[in-house]
């Protein structure tokens, strides 16, 4: 295997026009999840491209009316900064439950993106606050809404000799939360997720509302009808039922099917009944319950 | 520790508990493995090999990692602290002293781990509620212990250090 540390975006690229190494390499950044994949029997690439010292793909900036997260930025980052916990609430919550310290030190967000993980904590955040990726070859640079990015667990439509350069959300006004549900508090891998993103009207009513979850799909899903039809009126439980066309979980060492469906549409019909309540109530609700 | 055909080796340079160093590594090698089989630094251990238990735990450029999750590789131009380079003179650190009054350890393998995340929530935080502490320690394992001693270890070093 060999190693290659590029400090700039150029030594990169120049990198990925080697077709030898571009045929035969994985990119490297937090590692936290690629190194246990070698420890289990996954074969090492025969060119680990290190991204970590890459300049300038790192770091939380404001761009006009966006924040721009550097796909190097680790999770402990984003987890201290000023500007994601006043705009983006949901991520903050979805970092806190992230793993614990050590790793939070070294994972990366873009690492995590691009992982593509089903059950991966930071995505459905994303999703409900409409973020890009900006992706970068020596072809040129393209943005995409960050839910056209995914295929399937692990599938990304990244191409061969693309990576993730950073990740735009637009600032607005909208409040958000994120649930997990795992097997014990710490250290788990999602059972279910979902991240919500709303706005109320002055008489507690749905302005707008958008959900996301993940764990349930081959990809983090929208839940696409379920939002339409409460936006339109509905009531929560006349239609809570929607949520089954858009979501298709399978049976796996965590759950099976029948009980993340279960389990995401009490989730999600508490959710949205307690949301004049309280920002995140499932969070309130848990402490509650743990006292 | 990581089998790998076909691996390349670096020199690497780094600083190890206050000592410059050289070395040259396989590309594959894991920094735990250096530490304790080149080092001979035997104070991280490794349990799970996968980030979950925190065993292995190190300080490396000042933030607590997990060594088994790092290439060796990857820390050349990196400062690293290892459990051995905690204490100062050879006298305990203040959090050390008061895992021993507090009988923390049992087996003791999780320790030098449990020593590094305290010390996180210790310079993170002025005043940490136990759930403060308890969250950060969420990435160490004790099977020993059931926690509370560690945990009032921490929270005594904190008024200790807070009301002097």
């Amino acid at each position: 295997m060999k190693y290659f540390r590029p400090s700039t975006v150029n030594e990169l690229e120049k990198l990925l026009s080697d077709k030898l190494i571009l045929n035969s390499k994985q990119f490297l950044s937090g590692g936290t999840d690629i190194l246990p994949r070698w420890e289990n029997g996954v074969s090492p690439p025969k060119h680990l491209i290190d991204l970590k010292k890459v300049e300038r793909l790192s770091g939380i900036s404001k761009e006009g009316n966006n924040i721009s997260i550097g796909t190097l930025t680790t999770i402990q980052q984003l987890k201290d900064n000023p500007n994601i916990s006043k705009h983006f609430p949901s991520i903050i919550q979805a970092t806190s439950s992230f793993a614990g310290v050590q790793i939070r030190h070294r994972a990366t967000i873009g690492g995590n993106i691009c992982n593509a993980s089903p059950a991966g904590d930071l995505i459905p955040c994303l999703y409900v606050h409409n973020a890009k990726v900006e992706l970068l070859s020596p072809r040129g640079v393209r943005i995409i809404p960050v839910d056209e990015f995914f295929i399937g667990p692990g599938k990304t439509t990244l191409q061969k000799d693309e990576f993730l350069t950073k990740i735009i959300l637009p600032i607005s006004n909208i409040k958000s939360m994120f649930y997990k549900l795992g097997l014990r508090q710490s250290m788990a891998i999602s059972v279910v997720n979902f991240a919500l993103s709303y706005d109320l009207n002055p008489d507690n009513t749905l302005k707008s509302l958008n959900i996301a979850c993940g764990a349930v799909a081959p990809t983090v899903v929208y839940l696409k009808y379920l939002v339409n039809a409460i936006i339109n009126g509905e009531s929560v439980e006349s239609v809570i039922d929607l949520i089954y066309k858009d979501i298709s979980p399978i049976d796996d060492i965590r759950a099976s099917a029948e009980y993340r469906r279960k389990a995401l549409k009490n989730l999600i019909a508490y959710t949205i009944n307690n949301l004049k309540n309280s920002d995140n109530p499932l969070i309130n609700h848990d402490k509650d319950s743990h006292v | 520790m990581l089998h790998i055909e076909n691996s390349e080796y670096y020199t690497i340079k780094f600083t190890i508990n206050g000592k410059e160093l050289e070395k040259t590594v396989p590309s594959h090698m894991r920094l735990l493995d250096l530490l304790r089989e080149e080092l001979l630094l035997t104070g991280s251990k490794e349990v799970c090999g996968e980030g979950e238990c925190g065993a292995c735990t190190i300080l490396l450029d000042e933030k607590i990692v997990n060594s088994c999750l790092i290439l060796a590789v990857e820390v050349s131009g990196s400062e690293i602290i290892t459990i051995e380079g905690v204490s100062k003179d050879d006298s305990l650190t203040k959090l050390q002293e008061e895992f021993l009054q507090k009988h923390s350890v049992q087996c003791g393998y999780c320790i030098p781990g449990m020593i590094f995340s305290g010390d996180h929530t210790l310079q993170n935080n002025t005043s940490p509620s136990r759930q403060d502490i308890r969250d950060d320690l969420s990435g160490n394992m004790c099977r020993c212990t059931g926690y509370k001693k560690i945990i009032d270890a921490i929270e005594s070093t904190s008024k200790s250090e807070h009301s002097s």
